[in-house]
């Protein structure tokens, strides 16, 4: 029994592991930076990359060679920058292949990775943006029970905006009713510990802002309302003592990561 | 139960003053947008958002230029003091030369005679531009006139007795073997031992042979660049101010002096006898399978463990072309033709690697398949040895031109001698190096408006080496064919060297000097003499009991009764007590010797033919001064012309004839009586020299860049004709 509760310890401990934003991140980058090399492999002229590397690093090379010939090192120079903008021209086809599929998922990680829940008991603010008119005090906000408003709102005529500082008293994900003008809306918030999605805000139109910035359906086109954000706190993932965004840590991994699998698959990059 | 609150009437003239700062949610899509766009239109940072293959991309382009950038920044600032230096130390370097700039092409084995005919029937316009504004002469060679002698004339102002290269070859006193004359190589004296592997500690030793010093090391004393591509016996590269980049006897991966490869379906027992290896090829299942020999490793305990690299090929429906894969690369070949520079790692474990680069030849796929590998030469992108100064110009010259040729006899005569390569494949070889040193050569006249540009062509040798059987009517090489279809070859080959004189020309002015010389003529090899067998015949030199003939290299010699020996082509030595192992001949009756070999040999008359074979013996002592004549050959043998040593006499090698005809495609030669094959000189200003010589070549050079000359210099300057000081 005592030996089946720490293999039970053991797993939770290890799922905890896995399911660490941390870890998650490691993973991410691995396969990422594999999946990457991959295809800049396979949709890029490799030979031109090679040339134009070659190129690249002879014109270096000339820069130390001839240092005492400064119009050579001067013609060196330029031919640097000329390769430079040869060799990112060839890279630009691959780039699109993977710029693409890599954005939309790191829109969608960073949804669960580049802001925590509002913890429990903590202050938060919620701001409403109006698409002008004077209907700044018209607008009521409609709590569950869980979330509480700590303060008078704020009316902020001259931006269209109120902000109201609430705090939540239990974790969980919950819906914020906003009225204005005869309509009503919603927005979530969503308040604990744990690795959720998270919307930081709602917005009216603007497709391609909310593909990339909200998690929820648009407001309604009829509504007053222009937009509804929370200010989540940023998440900084923890390394021997410094925390960072995922982000960067993402960057850092997946570029340590392609250059061993570039080197192992031999591609060019 | 949801509470509902009312808006209050607080007013902010500002957001963002909560515990959590502005409004994120405001600022987040506008960073959003704009680091799409970023990341669509602009190779900025935002790219390494995107993951590693963005990142790289943007990473290695700043990298790139902020290198280029510091390094620019360094040059330019440090520029003004490193010029004031140099001002004070040496004054100005070009204060008193004539010129701003030399340039000096070496056409190796260019004939003077070839030149006038070739001029004279209007092939040459360059060539008569420059004999009509400047100089056409002859130029004398040295004693004997093979290519690492003159070369080496040429560089340091100086007889061989100076400069200690006599012959490709040297032999060695204490077992009469050859050894390399120009650079020796040692691997690493200690060795651990760790399971099946014997790990080598040190570096390898590469000792240059070659002493003296090159006339560029004075020049760049004085602050002058120079630019030294593929002068000959440069290797190992020795440090001056200047880049260099070995020629002639720089070895392949091997470190021969060139082992091409034949992988064959076909059975054959049969050894090369010169520069090659034949490898198996197995087919199975419509793929075959073979592998380059590479060097020994340096891993194992018994020397001669060989290193490989395998490889695939795949005959494509219709046997006219084949896929082949070699290590990570794939290429398709059509019957006929060659591939480009491929990498070979040959890899002994432990991390050890010896990379080198080949190229294929797709000789044949039905019924049997054959490939022709280049020898391995060393990787210039990569070198494991050092064949330029500083090393990074071997890598830079392979940065921007791709691999090329570093073998320094790269042009694969041996495998034509053979049949392995027909004569448009080995011309095809030889014409691709050439380009790619003239790519060299342009690269550096564009980058050198003052100093020394020096660069010198090899296939002029070859082709005339190979080609020569062509040039004239009954040559034994080429009797099969009759003289009407014999191709131009030479005849293309000089225009092609003028038109490339034209093109440098239209790169200089009349501040620059351009020089084109050759190290020695050619003239035809039609009959071998095999001056061991006379040697024999005469008894100067013994075989063992029962033998009539000896293998290489001395094999069945019975040394205690041996009193003269050759080795090498022009080369012969006495069997001297106390300097050779078994040397029988004493000190004292040397001289008495030399003499009566002189008088015996000089004259003699081929009996075929009624012509003279050799026309001059000359006595060491009296053709060479300094202090390395006693690695010289004691007499240098001066064939007549269509005549030179046998191949079987330059290896030792005992043989019953002495004369017999040259057959091979190796139809053209130079190492011959010095008098009968000078080079050639032209210069684009004129000189006034009496029967002006190679070793006269480093003298001029400095006295025209205004330096005083070394006294040990055996070379006179040539005085100018019209250009004022």
């Amino acid at each position: 029994m005592a030996l089946a509760g720490q293999a039970a310890a053991i797993a939770a401990f290890q799922f905890l592991l896995l399911t660490s934003p941390l870890a998650i991140v490691v993973v991410l980058s691995l396969v990422v930076g594999l999946l990457m090399v991959v295809l800049f492999g396979y949709t890029s002229d490799q030979k031109a990359i090679r040339v134009a590397k070659d190129q690249l690093k002879a014109h270096l090379l000339a820069v130390r060679l001839y240092r005492d010939q400064i119009p050579v090192v001067m013609g060196s120079y330029g031919k640097i920058l000329r390769g430079t903008g040869r060799y990112l021209k060839l890279a630009f086809k691959p780039l699109l292949y993977v710029i693409i599929p890599i954005t939309l998922l790191m829109v969608q990680i960073d949804r669960y990775l580049g802001q925590t829940a509002i913890p429990v008991n903590a202050p938060f603010l919620l701001t409403v943006q109006l698409n002008g008119g004077d209907g700044v005090n018209g607008v009521t906000l409609d709590l569950p029970s869980e979330i509480a408003m700590t303060a008078p709102p704020v009316h902020i005529p001259a931006a269209d905006e109120i902000v109201w500082r609430l705090v939540g008293s239990k974790d969980g994900k919950y819906e914020v009713g906003i009225a204005g003008a005869g309509q009503s809306v919603a927005k979530s918030v969503c308040v604990g510990s744990d690795l959720v999605r998270i919307s930081t805000v709602r917005l009216r139109g603007h497709f391609w802002t909310r593909m990339f910035s909200s998690a929820e359906a648009a407001l309604p086109e009829v509504s007053p309302i222009e937009s509804i954000a929370i200010n989540y706190p940023d998440r900084n993932i923890e390394i021997a003592g410094y925390g960072m965004n995922w982000i960067w840590l993402f960057f850092i991994l997946s570029m340590v990561a392609g250059f061993i699998f570039k080197e192992l698959l031999g591609i060019q990059i | 139960m949801k509470r509902r609150f009312g808006g209050g009437l607080h007013e902010l003239r500002s957001a963002g003053t909560g515990p959590f700062g502005s409004a994120q949610g405001r600022l987040r899509p506008v960073t959003t947008r704009v680091l799409l766009i970023a990341l669509i239109f602009f190779p900025a940072l935002a790219h390494a958002y995107a993951g590693p293959g963005a990142g790289f991309a943007v990473l290695s382009s700043f990298w790139a230029i902020f290198v280029a950038f510091l390094y620019s920044f360094y040059a330019l600032m440090t520029w003004p003091f490193r010029q004031l230096f140099r001002f004070i130390r040496r004054r100005n370097a070009y204060g008193k030369a004539t010129f701003e700039r030399a340039v000096i092409l070496g056409f190796d084995g260019m004939d003077p005679e070839l030149a006038d005919r070739f001029m004279n029937e209007g092939r040459l316009p360059n060539l008569v531009k420059l004999r009509d504004k400047g100089t056409f002469s002859k130029l004398r060679t040295t004693f004997p006139p093979i290519s690492p002698v003159a070369w080496s004339t040429f560089m340091t102002g100086v007889n061989p007795g100076k400069h200690n290269i006599y012959d490709f070859l040297a032999r060695d006193a204490s077992n009469y073997l050859p050894f390399l004359s120009s650079a020796e190589i040692k691997g690493p004296k200690r060795h651990i031992k760790i399971g099946k592997y014997s790990i080598p500690f040190g570096k390898t030793e590469i000792k240059g042979m070659r002493k003296g010093t090159p006339f560029w090391h004075w020049l760049g004393k004085a602050g002058i660049f120079s630019f030294v591509i593929r002068v000959p016996v440069t290797f190992p590269p020795e440090k001056f101010q200047g880049v260099l980049l070995s020629g002639m006897c720089v070895p392949d991966l091997k470190g021969s002096q060139g082992t091409f490869c034949l992988c064959t379906t076909r059975a054959s027992s049969d050894k090369f006898r010169e520069g090659g290896v034949r490898v198996p090829i197995e087919r199975r299942n419509g793929v075959c399978r073979s592998y380059i020999p590479g060097p020994d490793s340096p891993l194992a305990e018994k020397a001669g463990t060989e290193l490989r690299v395998n490889f695939e090929i795949r005959p494509e429906p219709g046997a006219k072309s084949a896929r082949f894969v070699v290590g990570s690369e794939k290429f398709a070949l059509k019957v006929g033709e060659y591939s480009e520079w491929i990498p070979a790692e040959f890899k002994a474990g432990l991390g050890f690697t010896a990379h080198g680069i080949c190229r294929f030849y797709l000789k044949e796929l039905s019924p049997e398949v054959e490939v022709y590998v280049t020898p391995v030469n060393i990787d210039p992108g990569h070198p494991d040895l050092p064949i330029s100064h500083p090393v990074t110009y071997s890598i830079y010259l392979a940065k921007l031109f791709g691999p090329y040729a570093t073998l320094g006899l790269a042009e694969d005569t041996w495998a034509l001698n053979e049949h392995v390569l027909d004569d448009d494949a080995f011309l095809a070889q030889a014409y691709g190096n050439h380009e790619d040193r003239e790519r060299m050569l342009f690269d550096a006249l564009d980058k050198t408006k003052q100093g020394l540009c020096t660069c010198v062509f090899d296939t002029t040798d070859r082709v005339q080496h190979m080609f020569w059987r062509y040039l004239e009517e009954d040559h034994p090489a080429a009797r099969d064919v009759p003289h009407s279809q014999h191709p131009p070859v030479i005849q293309d080959l000089y225009e092609r060297m003028d038109r490339l004189i034209g093109r440098v020309m239209e790169k200089i002015d009349d501040d620059t000097l351009l020089m084109v010389i050759s190290d020695h003529g050619f003239k035809s090899f039609a009959r071998c003499m095999n001056l061991n067998a006379w040697l024999h015949q005469n008894g100067y030199l013994a075989l063992k009991d029962g033998k009539t003939e000896s293998g290489d290299w001395f094999e069945d010699v019975d040394w205690s009764r041996t009193r003269a020996y050759t080795m090498g082509l022009n080369g012969l030595y006495l069997n001297i007590k106390g300097r050779e192992k078994q040397g029988i001949v004493d000190a004292a009756e040397a001289d008495a010797l030399k003499g009566e070999l002189q008088q015996k040999l000089n004259g003699l008359v081929d009996p075929a033919s009624g012509t003279v074979g050799i026309t001059g013996v000359f006595i060491a002592d009296n053709v060479y001064r300094g202090p390395y004549t006693e690695n010289s050959p004691d007499l240098i043998v001066g064939y007549g012309a269509g005549y030179r040593a046998s191949w079987d006499s330059v290896m030792g090698k005992v043989t019953g004839r002495v004369f017999e005809d040259n057959i091979k495609a190796w139809s053209g030669d130079h190492c011959i009586d010095p008098r009968l094959v000078p080079g050639v000189l032209f210069s684009s200003h004129k000189f006034i020299a009496e029967k002006p010589a190679i070793v006269d070549v480093a003298p001029t050079i400095l006295k025209l860049f205004g330096l005083a000359l070394p006294a040990h210099f055996d070379g006179k300057p040539w005085n100018l004709a019209a250009k004022a000081h």
